[in-house]
């Protein structure tokens, strides 16, 4: 099987590489590029552990293979911060308690994200439409929806 | 995941080109949301090469000439969902793409995927063939026009030929005055997979006679299909809650007849009859919102 030549930008850092295309994204970000912030869950775009923004899109990292960023943009939970300085969404994640395991999330925050960014004035349905990709299992919910709106506030 | 040759193609002429070299020995690659679970089973067997079609741009987009609505076969769920066209002239799919899945899933999944991996459970395809949707399918010698109803053989099979590729497809407008609802049953509201559903369209005269009627379950028959059956009880009569309830009992009847008495039916014989007596209610106004439901009995 050959490799495949990507060029793609990854939490504003261009790269160009040579990939093996049976890599799903979610692989690459974690055991290429050391990207663990990124987690691994289902594996069957079930749970949401993965996400991350493709193009400013939450998709699930497992359902991508690595070529198909080709040209394209991708954020990750690592990309949140800037100058060494948290994200809003992530410090009011930690401001609600709404991280208790943690494992889901990096990919709550990616969703949130999105959503955001399209949407600065979401109401709770449009907040709770866009985490419902998303499962925390420690059933923080309320927490989770408090701290993105608080960041909407 | 087991290695696989991977061919990005960047339009449709190179994807047919692709599939004419490699026919069956290739799956084609689009939003990835079902081929990258299977290709990553162990007891399935691994294509010979893996025909990605993600980058072809003339495959994207919603277009409404002439009293028409054509959808490009790489268009994604989230992308009909905003589609301002798609909920004037056929808001039943607005809301069968609404459900799919996750905002994740509806972001990279395109309704020709949905069409294609011909899953029971797909939640684009009843709205669509109650719409009467045509799709075209390209070769590289190749390109014709079949009805969607008559594209599917039994579950993930289709009459697709292996070197044949969905490109558009495209159904009438429905008009201002004719309403439409779709219903869907998961085991949980989000991230679900269709139990049953249920597309319906419903045109009414000044009167309120019901003058032309389109009823699709989904998950309930091995091949999807009006159930006309159903939809001529409803001809030439007003609506009414015994009405509509005999016409779910009719689908449900159909449905049987169809699939014999199976483990699930003691369970989807009554559900399905509600389905489509509550999705005729919403057609009329009878009922909003199934969120609105007060007592699950109803």
């Amino acid at each position: 099987m050959s490799t495949v030549t990507i060029n793609t930008k990854i939490n504003n850092r261009k790269y160009s590489l040579a990939v093996a295309p049976n890599t799903t994204l979610l692989h690459f970000l974690r055991e290429e590029l050391g990207l663990t912030g990124t987690k691994c869950g289902c594996e069957i775009g079930e749970c949401g552990a993965c996400t991350v923004l493709l193009n400013g899109e939450a998709v699930n990292s497992c359902l991508v293979l690595v070529p198909q960023i080709d040209g394209k943009e991708i954020l990750t939970v690592e990309g949140l911060a800037k100058d060494g300085k948290l994200h809003p969404l992530q410090e009011s994640f930690m401001d609600h308690d709404a991280v208790h395991c943690g494992f889901c999330t990096p990919g709550m925050l990616m969703s949130a994200k999105a959503l955001l960014d399209k949407n600065p004035d979401p109401d709770e349905k449009e907040i709770r439409t866009a985490i419902s990709g998303n499962l925390c299992r420690c059933t923080g919910y309320v927490q989770i929806v408090d701290a993105i709106k608080e960041v909407v506030k | 995941m087991k290695p696989f040759e991977y061919r990005a193609v960047h339009s449709v002429e190179e994807a047919v080109s692709v599939l004419a070299e490699y026919g069956s020995d290739a799956r084609i690659l689009a939003g990835g949301t079902d081929l990258l679970i299977e290709l990553r089973k162990q007891n399935v067997k691994t294509p010979k090469v893996v025909i990605d079609i993600s980058f072809i741009k003339e495959l994207r987009g919603i277009e409404s000439p002439n009293g028409t609505v054509m959808l490009q076969s790489l268009t994604t769920h989230s992308e009909i969902v905003n589609s301002k066209v798609v909920q004037q002239y056929a808001s039943l799919l607005t809301g069968a793409a609404s459900v799919i899945g996750s905002p994740q899933i509806r972001n990279k999944g395109t309704v020709g995927g949905n069409i294609m991996n011909a899953a029971t459970c797909a939640d684009t395809v009843p709205p669509l063939i109650a719409l009467g949707a045509k799709i075209t399918l390209k070769s590289k010698t190749n390109s014709r026009q079949i009805d969607l109803s008559d594209l599917f053989i039994k579950p993930y099979q289709t009459k697709a030929k292996p070197e044949e590729i969905l490109t558009e497809i495209q159904f009438p407008k429905l008009s201002s005055n004719v309403k439409s609802s779709f219903i869907k049953l998961g085991r949980r509201n989000a991230l679900s997979i269709s139990r049953l559903s249920v597309a319906a369209i419903l045109t009414q005269d000044k009167n309120g006679k019901i003058t032309d009627a389109r009823i699709v379950p989904g998950a309930a028959l091995p091949v999807w299909r009006r159930v006309t059956e159903a939809e001529i009880l409803l001809i030439g009569k007003k609506p009414s809650k015994e009405l509509f309830t005999a016409a779910g009992q009719k689908v449900s009847e159909v449905m049987i007849s169809h699939t014999g008495r199976r483990w699930s039916t003691e369970y989807k014989e009554p559900v399905i009859a509600t389905l489509v007596r509550r999705a005729l209610e919403m057609c009329v106004g009878d009922l909003k919102d199934l969120k609105d439901l007060k007592d699950l009995k109803d």
